[in-house]
């Protein structure tokens, strides 16, 4: 970290250096504003907020595919995700009616404070992949210059449907059982049950 | 910056997501929290396939959308099901299957 301000601080200014911090500044920005938005997400007790803030993470994430040179990726996640999905989920809120949960952060249960335990065990387990640091020196043939001749769309098109093409059948085998699964829930009776505690 | 950022971030947004889904009573948000840890691993693949310049990790992201559209859909309908036999949302209060 020092060292990289120290080679700003005494660097030469030009255009693309100027390009590059203010890269770097906006992806550091964009990561952070998704972490608080997912925060958000959790410690909401109204629903319709929750979905709000989902949004927003939804829509720095697409920042951030962005700025990974993914505009594919970034623009399917803002149709799908924030569009199509968000719209669902608000659908179903107002549909059900949302009512606020008592969510008392601050009192410790004993279920909290397990999950809070096996959480942080598991965030602890996550950071260790930071310390491994990066084992081989990129080689890909997609590079910058690549993706800018062809476009990020046709880049992943050519290798989804030679390279991946029996996930991709899968996946479409997947969106069929769901369009099934769905009909059947809709369609059937569902008899009405006694409710247990009356 | 590279691999650290993508994979601090990541995690971070993983564990809110995890942390969310075990605390949480409403069903709903529950299903966000899902969402947040699928984000967290698209956020991953997209940044590594940046810095390996290959292209899998953004069509495995694109599969990951597809599946986590498929089971928002048959989740939700599952949880109107449930609304309209058992008028609540919570879910400490199913715990039986069979009614």
């Amino acid at each position: 970290m020092f060292d990289l301000i120290e080679k700003y601080w005494n660097a030469e200014w030009e255009p693309a250096m100027v390009f590059e911090l203010f890269n770097q500044g906006l992806t550091l920005g964009v990561g952070f504003t998704a972490i608080l938005a997912a925060l958000g997400v959790v410690a909401c007790s109204s629903p319709i907020y929750s979905a709000l803030y989902l949004i927003g993470h939804m829509v720095c994430l697409a920042l951030l595919f962005l700025l990974y040179n993914a505009e594919f990726i970034a623009a399917v996640q803002v149709v799908v995700y924030a569009g199509a999905v968000m719209i669902l989920f608000l659908f179903i809120i107002a549909l059900l009616g949302a009512k606020k949960e008592d969510l008392k952060l601050t009192d410790i249960t004993f279920e909290k404070f397990l999950a809070g335990s096996f959480v942080g065990t598991l965030f602890c387990e996550l950071l260790m992949t930071l310390a491994v640091g990066e084992t081989r020196p990129p080689k890909g043939e997609i590079t910058q210059e690549v993706l800018q001749q062809v476009g990020s769309a046709k880049a992943i098109g050519l290798t989804l449907f030679s390279k991946h093409l029996i996930p991709f059948e899968l996946a479409s085998a997947l969106l069929l059982v769901a369009t099934v699964g769905i009909i059947c829930l809709a369609k059937f009776q569902i008899p009405k049950i006694r409710r247990r505690s009356e | 910056m590279g691999t650290t950022f993508i994979l601090f971030v990541s995690a971070s947004i993983f564990s809110i997501g995890a942390v969310g889904f075990l605390i949480r009573k409403n069903p709903l948000v529950m299903f966000m929290c899902v969402e947040l840890m699928l984000n967290a691993v698209n956020l991953v693949l997209v940044g590594y396939s940046n810095i390996l310049q290959a292209m899998d990790g953004q069509v495995f992201a694109l599969i990951i959308m597809t599946v986590a559209a498929a089971e928002v859909v048959v989740g939700l309908a599952i949880i109107l099901t449930i609304f309209r036999t058992r008028h609540e949302l919570n879910v400490d209060h199913i715990d039986v299957l069979k009614g």
